[in-house]
């Protein structure tokens, strides 16, 4: 069965610089993706080329088994939302959805319908006659989704429309987003910069990195396995303390942190061979902290501790120089008789850690 | 604020006077003319002995009078359109275009705003005079174009360069071609922009007299150039009706200009 979205190594270069990295990535029908990445770092061109603003420089891109290059952005029928406020501002909120059905020839009676339909469905319905600059941004952004996918567009495209708004109104548009999808069942690709945003939306996420898709997966699988220290580095908290191979076998790696600990079977991402100096990524909240020596355990010194509310987040230092985070949930008792120059024991679970070749 | 106007003392007064004095500077001569304009006197004698319409009577009288007002309105009006098709076309190139040059391109569209209009004037005439548009309406057009064409493309550059292309992009994925996004969504978004164009375009047609006198044949005359060539036969108070006719519509343009902007705003 061919997938529903297919982007086949799109490239894309500007003069000398690359921009998008031979881009391979398939969609399914129905399918929220988030493409998640610094700025900069392509998830924008690819999405630009998408909806036709953008040539790639080769590669693509095919929908439903049909490439779409060759067809200009006005023919695709690709919904999107931008960044930035896009509603015409001359006309109202009814005649903001309403546009691309006259472009399309409706019926007067069949846009009235489909534009109140719509607006029911993003929650503003009765503001038809409202001028955009009488709403406030997340209204306008959410008569913009309305706009967007009230032509049944096969594809919806999203880049960051949220980022223009405040923590808090934008963590109620994105549960609104997650509703109109499962409502619409329309396939979504979504930009962001932001990884509780894309952990919190989608079904898959593809990291983007300087032009390349390091992982894709669902938000768990990229947490719990990332394959490139880039990806364990912006999904969640970790740290990464130095440390030299013994021995691979199978992509896992046995290694010594110091001279007095080893760890056994850790998965190993990149190569490696044995004494090569890598780097053992630890979650802070997989690590668990101790007043008393262990023989399995770091010897580090604390050096802060903050209170986040239902969790204690403490700043340690193993051996003077690799800073070390752990999250210990409010009120535990390994805390007591904790404080700022504490010597501590930290051990950890192995199968939370991960080895990265330096 | 820094400078607060009541907590001035004396320096409040030194402002007042020079506001004063300049408003009055700037408006005296035309508050002159105009009283001129219903004076009484042959002699143009200020302050006027009488008031009387004669003059008026005088000026709507003489179709050459009449002629060339229109002839300014109908050149003013063709250069308007023009000024603001091509500016807009212009502008868009400058602002959206990637070619190399842009920079220098658009410094060169603001040259006729620099150089001296009496050199432009030369220029043109010597050539006009050797392809026959000396004299013609053509040739007043194009020339008050050269002069015209800088107002219109500073507004609209301006006004596309404060306008986000992601509202035309978002009419384009709606489904609307490159033209139809850019006829229907792009132009209301500027139109303050294309109302500048089109009343500094028609202002500086309207009131152009040095491009003018050069342009002009004996039957070819706008009102500027008819003013011009009357005061230099004799002097007489018709000349002061028809430079207050002058002023009037372009008051009225401008408080239109003002008007639609407001409106625009709102």
């Amino acid at each position: 069965m061919t997938p529903f979205l297919e982007i086949r190594n799109i490239r894309k270069e500007y003069g000398p610089v690359v921009a998008v990295h031979d881009v391979t990535l398939n969609v399914g029908r129905g399918e929220f993706m988030t493409f998640l990445g610094p700025s900069g770092s392509g998830k924008s061109t690819t999405l630009y080329i998408l909806a036709g603003f953008d040539q790639p420089t080769r590669g693509d891109i095919q929908l439903e088994g049909k490439t779409i290059l060759d067809t200009p952005s006005h023919q695709r029928n690709i919904g999107m939302v931008f960044q930035r406020y896009t509603l015409f501002p001359h006309l109202s909120v009814g005649e903001n959805v309403a546009f691309p059905l006259k472009v399309r020839g409706w019926s007067k009676a069949d846009i009235t319908e489909r534009v109140r339909k719509m607006l029911s469905l993003v929650r503003l319905e009765g503001f038809e006659d409202r001028k955009p600059a009488q709403m406030s941004g997340g209204q306008q952004q959410r008569v913009a989704l309305a706009r967007a996918l009230a032509y049944d567009p096969p594809v919806l495209l999203m880049d960051e429309p949220l980022s223009a708004l405040d923590k808090k109104l934008r963590e109620e548009i994105q549960y609104e987003i997650r509703r109109i999808h499962q409502q619409t069942e329309v396939t979504i690709l979504y930009v962001t910069h932001d990884q509780e945003e894309a952990l919190r939306l989608s079904d898959r996420i593809s990291v983007f990195s300087k032009g390349v898709i390091d992982q894709i997966g669902t938000g768990e699988e990229l947490y719990s396995n990332p394959s490139t220290r880039f990806v364990a580095e912006f999904i969640g908290d970790s740290d990464f303390i130095p440390c030299q191979v013994l021995a691979t076998r199978n992509g896992r790696a046995d290694v010594a942190l110091g001279n007095d600990l080893t760890v056994l079977d850790i998965p190993l991402h990149g190569k490696a061979e044995a004494k090569a100096n890598v780097e053992l990524m630890l979650r802070p909240e997989r690590i668990s902290l101790s007043t008393k020596a262990g023989d399995r355990a770091l010897a580090a010194k604390v050096e802060d501790i903050t209170f986040l509310g239902n969790n204690i987040h403490v700043a340690a230092r193993i051996g003077d120089r690799t800073p070390v985070s752990v999250r210990v949930p409010f009120g535990h008792e390994a805390l007591s008789g904790v404080e700022r120059g504490t010597p501590v024991w930290l051990s950890f679970d192995a199968d939370a850690a991960h080895v990265f070749s330096a | 604020m820094l400078l607060n106007f009541n907590t001035l003392g004396s320096w409040k007064w030194f402002l007042i006077a020079v506001t004063t004095l300049t408003s009055a500077f700037l408006l005296l001569p035309i508050l002159f003319i105009a009283a001129l304009s219903f004076g009484s006197s042959q002699w143009l004698i200020f302050p006027p002995p009488s008031w009387t319409l004669k003059w008026y009577e005088a000026l709507f009288a003489d179709p050459r009078w009449l002629e060339s007002a229109w002839t300014s309105f109908r050149i003013a009006l063709i250069v308007t359109v023009l000024s603001v098709l091509i500016g807009l076309v212009a502008s868009f190139g400058l602002v959206r275009g990637t070619f190399m040059g842009r920079g220098a391109l658009r410094a060169l569209f603001m040259t006729p705003m620099i150089l001296p209009v009496v050199v432009l004037a030369v220029a043109l005439y010597a050539f006009f005079l050797k392809v026959g548009l000396a004299g013609t309406t053509t040739g007043f057009v194009i020339a008050h174009l050269v002069v015209a064409l800088p107002f219109s493309i500073l507004a609209l550059t301006g006004a596309l360069e404060g306008f986000d292309k992601s509202i035309e992009d978002a009419a384009v994925l709606c489904g609307a071609s490159p033209l139809k996004a850019r006829v229907l969504i792009t132009l209301p978004c500027i139109s303050h922009g294309l109302f500048s164009a089109a009343i500094f375009s028609f202002l500086t047609s309207w009131d152009e007299v040095v491009l003018a006198i050069f342009m002009a044949s004996p039957t070819l005359q706008t009102l500027p150039v008819k003013i011009w060539a009357t005061l230099r036969q004799d002097l007489t108070p018709v000349i002061a009706a028809a430079s207050t006719l002058l002023i009037l519509i372009t008051l009225i343009l401008m408080l239109l200009a003002a008007a639609l902007k407001k409106g625009l705003k709102a």
